[in-house]
């Protein structure tokens, strides 16, 4: 077992990259400052899942046990203090759990364990946490709410959260926190915060396959490919309190949410956006109409200058865009000033730039990549092994 | 060009800054003081990028003159540490 173990460490090697924002140690670099260019952080266990919030991030490992790090003052990390930790640590308290899914939001953390139980920490202001009260807390708490039945992923946003059941009685989405901008879904009409989970009304009859929540918007994705949004509205269009099916010919396998856009990855490998209205022109308001949204045909746009490059992996900040084309080059958009475009400044860009990832193509391949974003920064885990010689 | 309209009623108070904040994109806080507020400023800035917030309020909650302010600051949270 240990030789074979080995072995596939000399076959495939992991690399962890990062770039953008930096002054709270969420790049995991060990410093405080933003990086404009992809930065090769050091050794960290074998990741199969990252989520990156506000300014911290998760990272589950194969093992599946937890690293945070990065901004704690609201007690995000969970490492029961309230401090920012500049390199990876484990959450002790989850120790005696095998961790199979995580969510960062912005100052709140959410873990599932293999067994259907959801833990949350960090700000409690809203009731994002689903404990019942509005109280912060610094090392995860068990979300006692939903007892004994089967959590399956969660869904951490700017100020509320959403939770994914399954079960017998078929999937079940539970929204909880802020709901000011209907990103709760749990009635008709918004409400101000919740702090135990509701059940979101209007996807009953749905197959939910993921969730997603960033600003204050909140997603789900059908396994027959179709994309539902709620909460603060694209482009301008009002809020939406209930789950809303986003009207488009194309089936989607992805979805990412930032603060003002959603990405949806198709099927055949295009991206497409909703919203995004000032995507990449944060810093030039004149380039503004260029992209502004024509909402009397489809919602959704076609991400220009992609021609015929086919994506594999999608990831929004709140203002940037990532994707992963399928010969594992890392594409970049939207808001720059941070860096958190990785492209050496701190540009905008309304179109998908190359990020030069530095590679020894010499002596190996790249075997898979994923991308992940905070809100400004953004990291990139990649798998790479030798070329046999 | 402002990021956001954001009532002030949606802004906690800070009482480390001693400011009304609200999440920036970048992942710092917009910042507005209550004396900035009590003489008209709009603006909420983030220290840390370019971007700013316009604050939706009314100027009178903040005056000296009207005491029967109805924006009371957002107490502080308690917080467990295990």
């Amino acid at each position: 077992m240990e030789a074979n173990e080995r072995v596939k460490e000399t076959e495939e090697k992991q690399e962890v990259w990062s770039w953008g924002a930096g002054t709270e140690g969420q790049l995991g670099t060990e410093k405080l400052q933003d990086e404009h260019i992809p930065q090769l952080l050091p050794l960290l266990p074998s990741i199969s899942r990252l989520s990156c919030g506000g300014a911290h991030v998760i990272a589950l490992t194969y093992g599946k046990k937890v690293l945070t790090w990065g901004r704690g003052a609201s007690g995000q990390l969970g490492h029961g203090n309230m401090v920012n930790s500049l390199e990876p640590k484990s959450v002790q308290v989850l120790s005696n759990f095998n961790i199979t899914h995580v969510s960062a939001g912005w100052n709140h953390s959410g873990f599932v364990s293999e067994c259907g139980q959801v833990f949350t920490c960090g700000d409690g202001s809203f009731g994002q946490l689903g404990l019942g009260d509005y109280v912060s807390q610094s090392s995860p708490i068990k979300v006692s709410h939903f007892a004994s039945r089967h959590v399956y992923q969660i869904a951490c946003g700017m100020r509320h959260s959403l939770a994914l059941l399954k079960g017998e009685h078929g999937d079940q989405v539970y929204g909880f926190g802020s709901g000011k901008r209907g990103q709760l879904g749990i009635s008709k009409e918004k409400v101000k915060a919740v702090s135990l989970p509701q059940s979101v009304s209007g996807l009953q009859e749905v197959n939910v396959s993921s969730i997603s929540a960033n600003g204050d918007h909140s997603a789900a994705l059908s396994s027959e490919g179709n994309l539902y949004t709620w909460g603060r509205g694209f482009g301008g269009a009002p809020d939406v309190c209930c789950p809303d099916r986003v009207i488009s010919r194309f089936s989607f396998k992805q979805a990412a949410l930032g603060w003002n856009h959603v990405l949806g990855l198709t099927d055949e490998g295009d991206v497409l956006m909703l919203g995004g209205s000032h995507h990449g022109v944060l810093n030039n308001p004149q380039k503004d109409v260029l992209v502004n949204q024509d909402l009397t045909e489809e919602q959704v746009k076609k991400i220009p200058g992609l021609n015929k490059i086919k994506v594999v992996g999608i990831a929004s900040g709140s203002e940037h865009s990532v994707l992963i084309t399928e010969n594992g080059e890392v594409m970049t958009w939207g808001w720059g000033e941070h860096g958190q475009l990785g492209l050496g400044d701190t540009c905008d860009h309304t179109c998908p730039q190359l990020v030069n990832i530095a590679q020894n193509a010499e002596h190996q391949y790249i075997t898979s990549s994923k991308v992940y974003c905070g809100s400004g920064f953004t990291f990139v885990v990649r798998a790479c092994r030798p070329k046999q010689t | 060009m402002s990021y956001d309209d954001v009532e002030i009623e949606d802004m906690e108070w800070n009482e480390e800054l001693k400011s009304y904040t609200y999440p920036c994109p970048c992942g710092d806080l917009f910042q507005i003081t209550k004396e900035e507020l009590k003489i008209g400023e709009e603006i909420a800035r983030c220290p840390s990028c370019s971007l700013y917030i316009t604050v939706i309020y009314n100027m009178e909650d903040f005056t000296d003159q009207k005491p029967k302010t109805n924006v009371e600051p957002p107490k502080q949270q308690p917080v467990a540490v295990a």
